[in-house]
């Protein structure tokens, strides 16, 4: 009896353990930007949701693609239905891990993150360079990096093509939480 | 003569041309204060629907004006916008409403355990149903 108190015990113990390792936050904040002659293009998402696992340094975020809030409707309207056809492929994600997650402290450290990014239903593995801080109680990430259109075929209409830029700044941050359940 | 009234013809026809690109350029975001709500349900019953079937829910529900009602289990801030969540039935998933601002400055009035209804244009699964923009309804 006393035996299987102890195994329960332990049991226990390794599950509270596991859950604590996880990092989580479901209002992190994309913003991606391009330079266009008549007016920059601007969108910001922040019901971003991503996960640390802190035992293995793994990272998954998903991104709705209809979350992308842009200042004018209609460059909204055009982003959905004709560049990515969020009604075909509503969400992008990213999986991978963190180089060298150990390594980080609580000073601002800065880490590589290798991973496949899927967008528009075209996966490619990428690796970006972000800044990582950590605290007993959160873990927070950010930094950006440059997407190309065409690694995802996402097709621009001729007509409009000079004007936006193929290369787009995407910049990030996620607040990671302690995730309890 | 005759040129004359087709040139004119032809540059009220430029300016009436470039008034509606304009204003197709121009054209507002849906104003969810004042529409009406395309579908409404409690959270249980959307986090039901998703959590289900997703492909169809995301075709029932995608940029629609949905209302819910709900009982508020959290209430945070965060980049001077308020998020209250919706308590399900469900362990891991409820309905995350991201408030406008006009309804953020009413959050104060808010407290957790309260039944409220809310009305947001729906964009999404992940762990929780996803409102952006959302107003109070009858507070």
């Amino acid at each position: 009896m006393k035996i299987l108190i102890t195994i329960f015990c332990c049991f226990l113990f390794i599950t509270v353990c596991n859950s604590q390792e996880r990092y989580l936050t479901k209002n992190g904040s994309i913003t991606f930007y391009s330079k266009m002659p008549l007016e920059d293009i601007k969108a910001d998402n922040n019901q971003v949701l991503s996960i640390i696992d802190a035992s293995s340094g793994k990272m998954a975020i998903s991104i709705l693609m209809k979350s992308f809030m842009f200042k004018k409707a209609l460059m909204q309207e055009h982003f959905n239905e004709n560049y990515v056809e969020s009604d075909k492929f509503p969400k992008a994600t990213f999986k991978g891990s963190i180089l060298n997650y150990d390594a980080i402290k609580q000073a601002a450290t800065k880490a590589k993150v290798k991973g496949i990014l899927t967008i528009h239903g075209i996966s490619k593995e990428i690796t970006i360079d972000a800044n990582f801080t950590k605290t007993k109680e959160t873990v927070e990430v950010n930094g950006s990096f440059f997407i190309e259109m065409d690694d995802f075929d996402i097709e621009i209409p001729a007509v409009v093509a000079k004007k936006i830029a193929t290369k787009i700044k995407v910049s990030f941050n996620f607040n990671h939480k302690p995730y309890k359940k | 003569m005759k040129i004359k009234k087709i040139i004119i013809g032809i540059l009220v026809f430029a300016i009436i041309g470039a008034f509606v690109a304009y204003k197709m350029y121009n054209k507002p975001h849906v104003n969810v204060a004042a529409a009406s709500a395309d579908i409404s349900l409690t959270a249980d019953e959307i986090l039901n629907d998703f959590s289900s079937d997703e492909n169809s829910a995301n075709s029932k529900y995608l940029e629609k004006i949905i209302e819910v009602k709900g009982v508020v289990s959290e209430i945070n801030i965060e980049k001077e916008k308020g998020i209250i969540t919706l308590k399900t039935n469900d362990d891991f998933g409820s309905v995350l409403c991201h408030l406008s601002d006009e309804a953020t400055k009413k959050l104060n009035l808010l407290k957790e355990g309260q039944a409220i209804i809310v009305k947001g244009i729906c964009t999404g699964f992940l762990m929780d149903v996803i409102l952006v923009k959302c107003e109070f309804v009858n507070q």
